[in-house]
């Protein structure tokens, strides 16, 4: 008993640290808190709360280890079932030291904690030495987990950590091993030990397996065979307040369910009237093949791109962030006062004293929603980049210094008195300009020099000036109110001047048309005819207007002119030629003026001759019709597409057509093509545009407009039916004043040279030279 | 700092009268025109200052040497030609001739005198003290070219021939007779009227001696003439010339042309007379024609590209500068090969606006001309640099200028507003 005793007071330590293998050096005292706190509380007239706050440490404890239990329990109430098992263990003849080693888990504690009241296990600290740990005890071969046969024929049985050879340890022989079994008392419970080739003996719990294997025992001796019971419901306060049940089974419980049966019946009867058909027999073909997942070509789809990364956050969504971040009480309101779509950030900056107390984040859910929603909605597609180099889709078109000669600057410029220069007129051999204001001037002018020569007074607004195209006579012609006037420039050659006089006043009149025409050509008396009166007059009918266009045909015989309206007049339609659209047409030789047209659809706005074809043009305000004046009858209909013609002109090779609109658009047509334009330009001019004219030789043509601009075009046809004409913008001529909304009213080429002369509204006229 | 000690070696190089010896000069790369004279006028030692103007390269030195040198991109390393001449003193205005009407051409090379053609068809002389001595009608229609037919056997020495061109399709010669005391009336009698075109003329222009005269026209022909007075019209009056006349008045002969040169294809701006044997003119079909006037043919074609032709002036023998609507005027040696299209080697001076009026200086060895232009500044150039004029002299009331003249140290200009007369070059002497 008294080593009984002994051995219990030292079996508390070994509870406490079973790790340790030096037992001994352990202090002894202090150990027992534990047991002696619990004594003091497990005092079985405690109360039932104390009780079970002991009992429910013990199960979590058993299930690491049992001797917990065994140990406290022995110390608490039976002493006698420890002092059995010590007396088994003395039977062993081995010392209770290495009995009590076995304890591998360290003993945990049971404290009540000073914070919350409640019991918590305290578990000993782990000296993080090296004794601490088995796994690190010296272990001189480390060869590792090997067939130790391998080294039967080698000196050595291993390497040491430092890679060193473990000889084999010298082996005596069989008297050698008796001998040693008599000296060392330990010998007997000593086995071979491979590793180290050599025996060594065995530990205390191996011993103690091997008693328990002998003594058919559970190996595991942490193992315990007769736990106390735990009343877990019986006892006072844990009685069963409610019966689990005391309800007698249902009947439905035994009785087969008429409702499956039903169910079940249905099938069946599918079954058999083949409405279900049972699962097709396996077959080698159905079933489950193996194959190999990578024999497939990859796919060529790119893999799909990654989701973009959240954005990261910034300093002042920061739980502390600096104090300038943090909104002022105004900010904080106006942000409260936005709507959530309209503000610029969707969270006040917040300052928390530590991360403790910040409080879970309440936009998350919210916040993870749109962002899922983002990426499900928001097509992620990796967009091949269009690798366009932007100026090759530019028109390869040549340089306008190649296409020289072209007016780049004003040479000159020749004003008139006041009011706009509505019309001029080139003649044409180049050397003169005739132009007229809306005051009734008309000047003739030098092209080159800019001096006046001659100047009549029309006295009214005229509409329209004109150079007979003829070169054997000289002549133009000035269109005022319901009149035209032709006029003879000075200082002309002798013969040109008699030529020009025998055209317009004949000394014998040719013979009066059939059909007299409301049209009246007079001649002033010869007597009164000097240069500052003009040399004939033709009346046209009683207020049919001004003539605001007056074309020639290319031999200069034939002139058409276009009136503008009175639209307030009162006069009758038969009258005032407004059936017929105002147009006339006029020749010289007859001395005979007829109206094309009985009746025209729409205004007309221009009238031209093809250059070479006895074709017509007629502008009204839409279309352009092209009329064959031999057969009189309509070609085609010409679809600009234009609000308002403002202008049109014809290439001199016939075949090309340009028109423009006051809505600023540039239409140029083939007129072997087609009825819709070939090119249309637009808004180029940012105003209406005004006047456009071809060059008659050089490969030009200008367009003048409102915004008070001329713009000078390359314009080169080619004969090759197959190429495209070339277009090339080449010069903005600015230097016009705009002048009540009108800018460059009429522009006309110098017949012989690239230079440009432009009427304004500024009452200047310009020569542009290249 | 360091611009300061940086000097570049420099020649000096001159044709005019005041050579330094040829010696390299370190000059300083911060020296400007001013001290480069100073260095020329302390070096030669003379007596009286004279300003010199500096070529680099065919370049006048306006900036500092260091300047122009950076600009150009030359080391300091190289060698620099500078070429001196005498500086142009800014030029006066001396005296303003009001006309009532546009002045196409002036005159002045008749000593002491101004003639003037004006747009109003008279003829007018001026003498230096800006008298107007004679008004005369001598066209019908504005004159457009003046030429003193010089050193014509006319009677009295103090008597002048005068040719104009005119609008009205003739040319006309017309005699001017000074009168010997100064306070007399000039007196003037038209002598003959020259008939051969059927557009207006362009210009006219004597031979050196006076033989002959070269009118150019509109219709593409130049007319030959002599300048021996006809005795009777040789060239029948037309019917309805009435008119005119009655302007030219009476005792007029009408006179035909000697030879008709015909090569041009456009209108012909400008002809003169290379020595007393050729012509040269110029067209807006942008040729410079040589004619060889014994035979009156073209022997000599230079075309340019798309420059038509409006003034021309000439040089020297073979040289001729011809000035062109696109705002140049172009030096052309009339020897180089036939019908380059781009005179390579030729100077072109470039204007801000149309030239107009030409005229080279008649000092011997002179490089220099004048040249009108529409924005109504008469530019003097030198030959040898051709980026920029040397003087502008800009009209009163800026309207254009369509004729200069430029005998001595006076230019006479033409224009818009009447004439004016500048003194050019040598300081009053």
């Amino acid at each position: 008993m008294a080593r009984g005793t002994g051995e219990k007071k030292r079996k508390q330590p070994v509870v406490e640290d079973s790790d340790h293998s030096d037992v001994e050096a352990l202090p002894e005292g202090g150990m027992d808190m534990p047991s002696e706190e619990e004594g003091e509380d497990g005092v079985p007239g405690s109360d039932d709360d104390d009780d079970e706050v002991d009992e429910f440490p013990e199960i979590d404890a058993r299930s690491d280890s049992d001797d917990v239990d065994t140990d406290e329990e022995e110390v608490e109430e039976d002493e006698d079932e420890d002092e059995d098992e010590d007396g088994s263990e003395e039977d062993d003849a081995e010392s209770g030291t290495e009995d009590e080693e076995h304890h591998i888990f360290p003993q945990a504690k049971t404290v009540i904690s000073k914070i919350t009241g409640q019991p918590k296990k305290v578990y000993p600290e782990i000296e993080p030495d090296y004794d601490s740990d088995s796994s690190t005890e010296d272990a001189p071969n480390r060869v590792g987990n090997v067939p130790m046969h391998w080294y039967d024929d080698l000196p050595h049985v291993g390497y040491s950590i430092d890679g060193k050879k473990v000889l084999k340890p010298a082996r005596g022989d069989e008297l050698d091993k008796f001998l040693q079994t008599v000296d060392d008392p330990s010998a007997w419970t000593s086995a071979f030990d491979k590793n180290t080739q050599m025996d060594k003996p065995l530990t205390a719990e191996e011993l103690d397996i091997i008693r328990r294997l002998q003594a058919h025992e559970n190996p595991d001796a942490s193992y315990d065979p007769y736990e106390p019971t735990i009343e877990w419901f019986t006892g006072k306060g844990k009685e069963e307040v409610m019966p689990l049940s005391a309800a007698p089974e249902p009947k439905r419980r035994w009785v087969p369910s008429k409702w499956e049966k039903q169910k079940v019946m249905k099938i069946v009867r599918a079954i058999r009237q083949g409405r279900i058909l049972p699962a097709k027999p396996k077959t080698a073909s159905s079933q489950q093949r193996f194959y190999a997942i990578w024999n497939e070509e990859p796919s060529s789809h790119a893999p799909p791109l990654p989701a973009p990364k959240p954005r990261l956050p910034t300093h002042n969504e920061s739980y502390n962030p600096p104090e300038e971040y943090l909104p002022t009480e105004e900010e904080r309101k106006e942000w409260e006062a936005t709507d959530k779509e309209d503000r610029e950030r969707d969270y006040l900056p917040q300052k928390y004293p530590s991360l403790r107390l910040v409080p879970a984040y309440d936009q998350f859910i919210q916040e993870r929603f749109s962002r899922q929603l983002d990426l499900y909605l928001a097509p992620r597609i990796q967009r091949a980049k269009l690798n366009i180099d932007p100026n090759s889709l530019i028109p390869k078109l040549p340089s306008p210094s190649s296409l020289r000669p072209y007016p780049n600057y004003r040479s000159l410029n020749f004003r008139h008195t006041k009011g706009r220069v509505r019309c001029l007129s080139i003649s044409p051999d180049g050397g003169w300009v005739v132009s007229a204001d809306e005051e009734g001037i008309v000047s003739l002018w030098e092209v080159m020099v800019g001096r006046e020569v001659k100047r009549w007074n029309m006295k009214e607004k005229v509409g329209g000036v004109e150079w007979c195209p003829r070169t054997d006579v000289s002549f133009f012609v000035v269109g005022t109110d319901e009149k035209l006037h032709f006029l003879v420039p000075p200082n002309l050659p002798s013969m040109v001047l008699a030529a020009t006089q025998l055209l317009l006043a004949p000394p014998t009149l040719p013979p009066a048309p059939a059909t007299p025409s409301p049209v009246k050509w007079s001649n002033p008396p010869s007597a009164t005819t000097s240069d500052n009166k003009p040399i004939l007059a033709i009346d046209l009918p009683q207020s049919s207007g001004i003539p605001k266009h007056i074309t020639w045909h290319r031999k200069g015989d034939y002139f058409a002119t276009v009136c503008e309206f009175h639209l307030t007049d009162s006069i009758p339609v038969s009258a005032s030629g407004e059936g017929q659209g105002g147009v006339w047409i006029h020749q010289l030789s007859r001395r005979h003026s007829q109206a094309p047209f009985r009746k025209v659809k729409g205004s007309v706005q221009l009238v031209l001759f093809h250059p070479t074809k006895p074709q017509f043009f007629v502008a009204t305000q839409r279309y352009v019709r092209v009329y064959n004046l031999a057969e009189q009858k309509l070609l085609k209909t010409l679809i600009p597409g234009i609000r308002w013609i403002s202008s049109m002109d014809v290439h001199p090779s016939g075949d090309h057509l340009i028109v423009g609109g006051y809505d600023r658009k540039l239409c140029w047509f083939d007129l072997e093509l087609s009825e819709k334009p070939y090119k249309i330009m637009r808004y180029y001019h940012s105003r209406a545009i005004r006047s456009l004219h071809f060059h008659p030789t050089y490969p030009l043509f200008a367009s003048s407009s409102d915004d008070g601009s001329i713009q000078v075009f390359h314009a080169r046809i080619y004969n090759d039916l197959m190429t495209d004409p070339l277009i090339v913008p080449l010069k903005i001529l600015r230097g016009h004043e705009v002048k009540e909304g009108l800018g460059v009213l009429q522009v006309k080429w110098v017949p012989k040279q690239p230079w440009l002369v432009s009427a304004g509204a500024d009452s200047s006229v310009a020569v542009w030279c290249n | 700092m360091e611009s300061t000690s940086v000097s570049l070696p420099v020649v000096f190089a001159t044709k005019t009268q005041y050579p330094l010896p040829t010696q390299k000069f370190m000059i300083p790369a911060t020296w400007k025109r001013y001290q480069l004279s100073q260095l020329v006028n302390k070096a030669l030692a003379l007596a009286r200052v004279v300003p010199f103007d500096f070529l680099v390269r065919g370049e006048l030195l306006r900036a500092s040497l260091g300047e122009w040198a950076a600009e150009r991109g030359v080391g300091e390393e190289e060698t620099l030609e500078i070429e001196y001449i005498e500086s142009v003193m800014p030029p006066q205005r001396m005296a303003s001739l009001p006309h009532e009407d546009w002045v196409s051409a002036i005159s002045s090379t008749v000593p002491g005198h101004f003639l003037t053609a004006s747009y109003d068809g008279n003829i007018r002389a001026f003498d230096y003290s800006q008298k107007l001595l004679l008004s005369t009608p001598a066209h019908g229609a504005p004159i457009t070219s003046l030429c003193p037919v010089s050193g014509v056997g006319v009677p009295a020495s103090d008597s002048y021939l005068i040719a104009t061109a005119s609008h009205d399709l003739t040319a006309r010669l017309t005699e001017l007779t000074f009168p010997t005391p100064p306070n007399s009336a000039m007196v003037s009698r038209p002598i003959a009227s020259l008939h051969l075109h059927t557009a207006p003329l362009a210009s006219i222009a004597t031979s050196p001696q006076g033989k002959h005269l070269i009118t150019a026209s509109w219709d593409t022909l130049l007319g030959l003439w002599d300048t021996k007075l006809p005795d009777a019209d040789e060239v029948p009056l037309e019917s309805r010339s009435s008119k005119r006349r009655k302007v030219a008045g009476e005792g007029v002969r009408r006179k035909g042309p000697k030879a008709v040169l015909k090569s041009h294809t456009a209108r012909v701006s400008a002809a003169v007379f290379d020595g007393e044997d050729s012509v040269v003119s110029c067209g807006f079909d942008s040729t410079v024609r040589m004619w060889d006037v014994e035979s009156g043919v073209c022997t000599h074609t230079m075309t340019a590209s798309e420059k038509p032709f409006l003034a021309l002036a000439l040089v020297s023998p073979s040289t001729a500068l011809a000035a062109s609507s696109d705002r140049t005027t172009t030096l052309y040696d009339l020897r180089a090969p036939t019908t380059i299209t781009t005179p390579s080697a030729s100077v072109t001076f470039t204007h801000p606006a149309t030239p107009a009026a030409l005229a080279f200086s008649r000092a011997p060895g002179s490089q220099q001309f004048v040249s009108g232009a529409y924005d109504g500044v008469v530019r003097l150039w030198d030959l040898r640099s051709a980026g920029h004029e040397i003087v502008k002299m800009q009209v009163k009331d800026g309207g254009k200028v369509l004729g200069v003249d430029w005998v001595g140290s006076v230019v006479g200009i033409a224009g818009e507003g009447g004439v004016e007369v500048w003194r050019v070059g040598e300081d009053s002497g």
